[in-house]
């Protein structure tokens, strides 16, 4: 059986990714099982999607922990502990990440069993035009399975992007078909495993004892007020506005439209966005009356790391 | 702001796991800004029941949650505990909280109505705030009675949603109540003025914030206050209030944009754009906002 586990952030597509591999999976005759995980489909936020693929009746259900290919669209995925990339990855498991970075340097950082190979989706999507980080990972994935023709992966394309305009699926079309092309030389490289059900690794979860209140009232109350701003949602911008004293006329109207409520006023009434909370939304930006809130590319102004009330 | 949370409590806390670019979120900050912590919040299962997951929660007052359809009954049962504590002293008057009902569309126009309906036939002291994205937004934005006329959603794909969106400012006023008003956080000033005057009227009050959605909508979340102000300048989104048994508008967008500007906006409306604009639909949909005008006075 093929397990296979799809990382990324709201947005970039992995739902639809892994129902177009899903579909590819199934034209080229497998029986397929694929699924996003409910709950979380924000935009920013780290999502999975798992495709399950077999040539006989596939009885096992729920998340897979332990995959033979995962596939990360999103490389920032790796700082977030939450999002449990590398969950279940053992000697045999394939990771596939789309980054610009080489592969012998992730597997530097990573120190991990497995294999680890390296789809660089920007220079894709420079060649190809802009089609969302996921469609550009199937590509590549389906050609690591060594199982699905580029006739069935680009029928599924079409087929899960019925309903977009002709030109954005030929748009996906092609840069899938150029991701599929650059993996030829790893074709196969996944290894089906046994099907059969595997001995659940789920650990247990260490239980805590919590003060609870007397039964009549017992459901869980936060008695702290605003906990929320443990919560460091700054990690999911990949774009940074930045404010330009110099233009600002502190109008102040920044602060009242975020919606994050990341920005207040410093002593001179100027205002001071919180990169712990920024969302990067950048509606600010596109809002300012004077122009005064210029963009720029998350990675290339900091580490990945925010650091405690940076300015 | 220091790790246990914001000094002034009169704002919403940050790093919540709402969407970034969230109309509903932004208008919702407004209008805390000025509710203040002297609240209990009811808020019905939606996109903004993900604000507080235990043991994070931005609100610095109370907030509880219902089911879907109840949340105007739970706050007729917050309401009378605090009157039942307050007729036997056990709190003053000055520590007396407001009841804030707060749900989507899919409550405030479908299933929660009910109840709603019935917490004003019986007077209910309360504040109801609904975000309206227009649709389910939570579950993956399914249609609600709320969608527009022609907006794809996750149950309406074809071609888009068959229905027409219901007219709950009407169906509020006319159980007469004290206050009703729409407003939109692209209009932060209407907005603030509004609520200050609902905060400080007693009864059964109603605002009805519409909420662009940058995921269950398709647009950039850079593009929500745009979006928000092409909905007021379009005159889809009339701002209105309803006070004294009349209804006057805050703002009549004398010179409109043309509908298709806000429409072309949004993923949701695409197929009325491609392959070919389907004029005979945008008429349609621009005609029915002439309509609307057509029987404003005032
Ligand atoms: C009775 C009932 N049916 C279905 C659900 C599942 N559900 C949870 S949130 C939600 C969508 C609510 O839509 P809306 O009120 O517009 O809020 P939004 O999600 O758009 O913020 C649904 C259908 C539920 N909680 N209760
Ligand atoms: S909106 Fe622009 S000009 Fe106004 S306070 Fe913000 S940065 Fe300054
Ligand atoms: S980009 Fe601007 S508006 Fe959006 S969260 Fe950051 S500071 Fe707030
Ligand atoms: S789905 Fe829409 S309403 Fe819900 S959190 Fe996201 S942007 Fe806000
Ligand atoms: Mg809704």
């Amino acid at each position: 059986m093929y397990r296979i586990r799809l990382h990324g952030r709201g947005g970039q597509g992995i739902k639809t990714a892994s129902r177009i591999l899903g579909t590819a999976l199934f034209r080229s005759g497998f029986e397929v099982q694929d699924a996003p995980r409910y709950g979380a489909e924000r935009r920013g936020a780290p999502i999975f999607a798992y495709v399950r693929a077999d040539d006989k009746v596939i009885c096992e259900r729920g998340l897979i922990h332990q995959p033979n290919l995962v596939v990360v669209a999103d490389e920032t995925l790796f700082d977030l502990p939450a999002a449990n990339v590398l969950e279940g990855l053992d000697g045999r498991a394939v990771l596939l990440i789309n980054s610009e970075r080489s592969a012998q340097d992730w597997c530097r950082q990573l120190q991990l069993p497995g294999q680890v190979t390296v789809l660089d989706g920007a220079a894709v999507v420079r060649e190809a035009g802009r089609v969302p980080a996921g469609a550009l990972c199937v590509g590549a994935a389906a050609r690591l399975l060594g199982v699905v023709s580029r006739r069935a992966l680009l029928q599924a394309v079409a087929e899960e992007l019925a309903g977009h305009d002709a030109a954005a699926i030929q748009t996906s079309q092609q840069a899938v078909s150029q991701a599929y092309e650059l993996f030829a030389g790893e074709a196969g490289l996944v290894q089906r495993l046994q099907s059969g059900a595997k001995k659940s690794v789920t650990t247990p979860p260490k239980w805590v004892e919590l003060d609870c209140e007397a039964l009549p009232r017992a459901a869980p109350t936060i008695t702290m007020a605003a906990t929320s701003a443990l919560v460091k949602t700054g990690l999911w911008r990949t774009r940074r506005p930045r404010i330009d004293r110099a233009l600002c006329s502190r109008c102040g109207l920044c602060r009242t439209l975020c919606p994050e409520g990341g920005i207040d006023l410093d002593g001179e009434g100027y205002p001071v966005i919180d990169y712990r909370y920024c969302k990067g939304c950048l509606l600010c930006a596109a809002q300012c009356p004077r122009r005064a809130i210029a963009v720029a590319d998350e990675r290339t102004v900091s580490p990945p790391q925010p650091k405690e009330g940076e300015p | 702001m220091s790790e246990s949370g914001p000094s002034s409590h009169s704002h919403l806390a940050p790093g919540t796991p709402l969407c970034a670019g969230c109309g509903g979120l932004q208008a919702l900050q407004q209008l805390y800004r000025v509710l203040g912590d002297k609240t209990v919040v009811v808020n019905a299962a939606g996109c903004m029941t993900l604000l507080s997951i235990y043991p994070f929660t931005p609100f610095a007052g109370s907030w509880l949650y219902t089911a879907m359809a109840c949340a105007a009954a739970g706050a007729q049962g917050v309401r009378d505990a605090l009157d039942i504590q307050l007729a036997k002293g056990r709190i003053s008057s000055a520590e007396d909280l407001a009841t804030v009902v707060l749900t989507g569309d899919g409550s405030a126009y479908g299933m929660g109505l009910s109840a709603t309906s019935a917490a004003l036939d019986r007077g209910l002291d309360f504040l109801y705030l609904c975000y309206d994205n227009e649709g389910y937004g939570n579950t993956g934005h399914q249609y609600s009675s709320a969608t527009p006329r022609a907006a794809h959603t996750a149950t309406s794909r074809v071609s888009g949603y068959a229905g027409s969106k219901k007219d709950l400012f009407a169906i509020w006023a006319a159980h007469r109540p004290s206050y009703v008003a729409t407003a939109i956080a692209a209009e932060p000033q209407d907005l603030a003025r509004k609520v200050k005057k609902a905060a400080a009227l007693r009864g059964p009050r109603l605002l009805l914030v519409l909420a662009p959605c940058p995921t269950g909508w398709g647009f950039d979340p850079a593009l929500t206050v745009k979006v928000g102000q092409l909905a007021v300048e379009t005159g889809i989104w009339p701002l209105k209030e309803y006070v004294d048994g009349r209804a006057v508008h805050t703002k009549i967008p004398r010179q409109r944009t043309p509908l298709a500007e806000y429409l072309r906006l949004q993923g949701r409306f695409a197929h009325l754009f491609s392959p070919q604009p389907d004029e005979q639909r945008l008429a349609e949909l621009q005609q029915a906002v002439e309509d609307y005008w057509q029987q404003v006075t005032e």
